[in-house]
């Protein structure tokens, strides 16, 4: 189309987005739980054009055994990208970024699984980030939240991502790519709904006292429209039409 | 029956607030009473419990199961019991109180690949469970196919006092040995029923939220053998 | 880690039971694959690609296309990788970390039969000799593990290729820009097919699952092209073939490879 980055209009003087969504609407969202024959949980989303496929095994083994906890369950997570996900092919050794997502991934879903009723043994999440957008951290989050409600593990609660941000000064829910590349800041929050926890939460960007607060509402908004979905996606594989 | 409330739940779902004890699969937060896994929540007397409909088989005292041999050391033979732990089976329990690591060769008794029905002697997620075969009818199976349910739905698989793999064995002659673990053993003098009642058991564990499941059964099979 | 699944006893002794009868667990006849299930266009971002169902085996590929520079013996040529990885979800004795043996075999097999095919034209991909050539990048990502991977991955490749686009790009001064919304189909000479076959004692079985291939006894791919021919092989397991099987596995490979080149080009074109 030849539009160079600084043409593309954020938010038109209607309150309407690049993607032509509202301030306060999240993208299209879709889970489907237990997609995968080998995996003790599974499920996929598309949140955007994100494409991600969450895999759980365990509780099992720990290997190696020195890593096992004597009194409780420990989890680990990996966020990883596959080469053709982006634009430019990725390497598919695990970058920094991918480390680092992968660790608070783990950090917002520990406080809601159960480990303490499974010493000496790990819960492995695996995420395959098959096509990127903005906000994979929070979709990723969501199916793998999903994928550990499918593999029968004891969570106290769910856990529902979103993110929101600030685009042409305005508070929005759910950024996209270019809103993330073009914006003034980025919040992905994760909460547990019922709970009323929020267990992951950072910042890209700067925000006045007051829309960091909006901001916060903002996502926790979002995070209750996911967790929506998420029932959704759980009550279908396991209840099907019998409802 | 009629005075238990039920309800189908997954993680984080509040099944009810107010005076009621926590049971199985649920935990209390503040007033509310929340589900900690998918499953079928039942409001009973003053208690509030989740039967789950996914999970890891969690080793009980007792428990009858089915275990598939995977390694053994000098001592004992480690054995997948579906479970988050591997099952532990004594040499001694085998060869019994003579047993000398350095004349009898495990390998002769039990090798990697053999199924074996047994029960858990001893459980308390500290130590890998311990594992026995001495017993009447336990010891390695000789004959049949193995198939894998989730252990959550293996009640549903047994039924009320047994009358959903009565409905299944009867229709089909074949012989279900059913462990609490999900590991299940079918076996038939003939093929049909062996693969009629293989069905029937997929069946089960697809549809063991659905009421008058043993009736839907009983439909299939009939139906299938008309 | 695909040997180390551990099958029970009775189903061994099933398979083979039934093998001597010219039957498999799973009611197929000998020289019969799996299902096979290709869609293609499945990751928009990327310039081809693929998920492939065979059996309960599923493989997600991507096919990136982006200018490179050649490799120095081969100036008019342009660049073809094809790798492979099983996901650590894919399978539970999978492992995240650098792959392992069976993995890198996976991934040169699957790698050396397109490209000993000529499947892409490879010359036609040069935008300036010794300078600057376009590089076809094909990724297969396992998803779900039950038995033969390579034909999985083979089929993958195949159909993210056939349905892949080139970007148009100009060379001028050594600078290559892309011209947006410009695109042309892949130079394709013929659609290679690879074959995957079990030895369980005497019997000879397509497209092993992997119960099937949790015991066999040896295992061979034989990869073929659009008019007959073999262009490549790859014989794996601890055990041998004889002579005449060889030369059995190839007609069965020519065989079953013509049905399946089929449905590869039906879905590359959609």
């Amino acid at each position: 189309m030849g539009v160079k980055k600084t043409d593309i209009v954020l938010l038109d003087d209607k309150g309407i987005r690049c993607d032509g969504r509202k301030i306060n609407e999240p993208r299209r969202i879709m889970i489907k739980a237990g997609v995968l024959k080998n995996a003790n949980g599974s499920a996929y989303i598309e949140f955007g054009e994100n494409k991600i496929l969450a895999g759980v095994f365990g509780p099992r083994d720990v290997h190696p055994k020195h890593l096992a906890n004597t009194d409780r369950g420990i989890l680990r997570c990996r966020y990883h990208m596959q080469p053709f996900s982006v634009g430019e092919r990725k390497n598919p050794a695990p970058s920094r970024r991918e480390i680092e997502i992968s660790k608070v991934i783990k950090e917002a879903l520990e406080p809601a699984v159960m480990l303490e009723n499974f010493p000496r043994t790990v819960v492995d999440v695996f995420i395959e980030i098959l096509q990127a957008d903005g906000g994979s951290r929070c979709a990723a989050l969501d199916a793998a939240a999903v994928a550990l409600a499918d593999a029968g593990i004891p969570m106290r609660d769910m856990v529902s991502a979103c993110a929101a941000g600030k685009v042409a000064d305005t508070i929005v829910l759910d950024i996209n790519n270019e809103e993330d590349q073009e914006g003034q800041a980025d919040m992905p929050v994760a909460y547990m709904p019922n709970l009323g926890k929020v267990t992951l939460i950072q910042l890209d960007g700067v925000l006045s006292p007051q829309e960091y607060e909006k901001c916060v509402n903002t996502a926790l908004e979002g995070c209750k429209i996911v967790y929506e979905v998420q029932k959704k996606a759980l009550q279908e594989k396991f209840f099907g039409d019998s409802q | 029956m009629d005075d238990i409330k039920r309800k189908y739940v997954i993680p984080g779902d509040v099944i009810t607030t107010g005076p009621y004890r926590a049971e199985e699969n649920v935990h209390l937060h503040g007033d509310k009473i929340i589900a900690t896994t998918v499953g079928i929540s039942e409001i009973f007397d003053s208690g509030v419990r989740v039967i789950p409909l996914a999970g890891m088989y969690i080793p009980r005292i007792d428990d009858f199961i089915i275990g598939i041999v995977k390694s053994h050391t000098s001592l004992s033979w480690e054995l997948n019991i579906n479970s988050c732990y591997a099952g532990i089976l004594p040499a001694q329990d085998v060869f019994g109180r003579d047993f000398n690591p350095k004349v009898d060769d495990l390998t002769s008794r039990l090798k990697t690949g053999d199924l074996i029905a047994a029960r858990v002697a001893n459980s308390d997620r500290s130590r890998d469970p311990l594992i026995t075969i001495a017993d009447r009818d336990l010891g390695k199976i000789e004959e049949g196919e193995l198939i894998k349910i989730s252990p959550s739905k293996v009640p549903r698989l047994i039924g009320k006092r047994g009358s959903m793999i009565q409905t299944i064995e009867s229709a089909t002659k074949a012989i279900i040995t059913i462990g609490q673990n999900g590991f299940v053993v079918v076996s038939s003098e003939e093929p049909e029923g062996l693969l009629k009642a293989m069905e029937a058991i997929k069946m089960v564990e697809e549809q063991a939220h659905v009421p008058n499941l043993t009736e839907r059964i009983q439909q299939m099979l009939g139906s299938n053998s008309e | 880690m695909t040997t180390t699944t551990i099958l029970d006893d009775l189903k061994k002794k099933k398979i083979h039971a039934l093998l001597k009868e010219g039957q498999r667990v799973d009611g197929r006849a000998l020289d019969e694959p799996r299902q096979l299930i290709i869609d293609t266009g499945v990751i928009p971002k990327a310039e081809g690609s693929a998920r492939v169902r065979l059996g309960d085996t599923e493989v997600v590929c991507g096919v990136k296309v982006q200018p490179d520079k050649p490799f120095p013996d081969l100036g008019d040529r342009g660049i073809f990788i094809c790798t492979a990885e099983i996901l650590p979800l894919a399978d539970p004795a999978a492992e995240p970390g650098p792959p392992g043996e069976e993995v890198i075999e996976l991934a040169r097999v699957v790698d050396r039969g397109i490209r000993e095919s000529g499947m892409v034209d490879l010359k036609q991909l040069v935008l300036e000799k010794d300078k600057s050539v376009v590089g076809i990048f094909i990724d297969n990502s396992v998803t779900d593990y039950d038995g033969n991977l390579f034909d999985a991955c083979s089929y993958a490749s195949v159909a993210s290729v056939l349905s892949c686009k080139i970007p148009k790009y100009n060379y001028a001064d050594g600078v290559v820009t892309k011209v947006e919304g410009e695109f042309t189909a892949p130079p394709i000479t013929t659609v290679p097919v690879s074959v995957t076959m079990g030895k369980i004692g005497n019997n000879i079985i397509v497209d092993p699952n992997a119960d099937e291939w949790a015991c066999m006894d040896a295992r061979i791919t034989i990869t073929t092209n659009e008019a007959g021919n073999i262009c490549a092989i790859q014989k794996g397991g601890n055990n041998g073939f004889t002579p005449e099987e060889l030369v059995q596995c190839g007609k069965i490979s020519i065989a079953t490879g013509a049905k399946i080149r089929d449905m590869l080009k039906k879905a590359g074109r959609s």
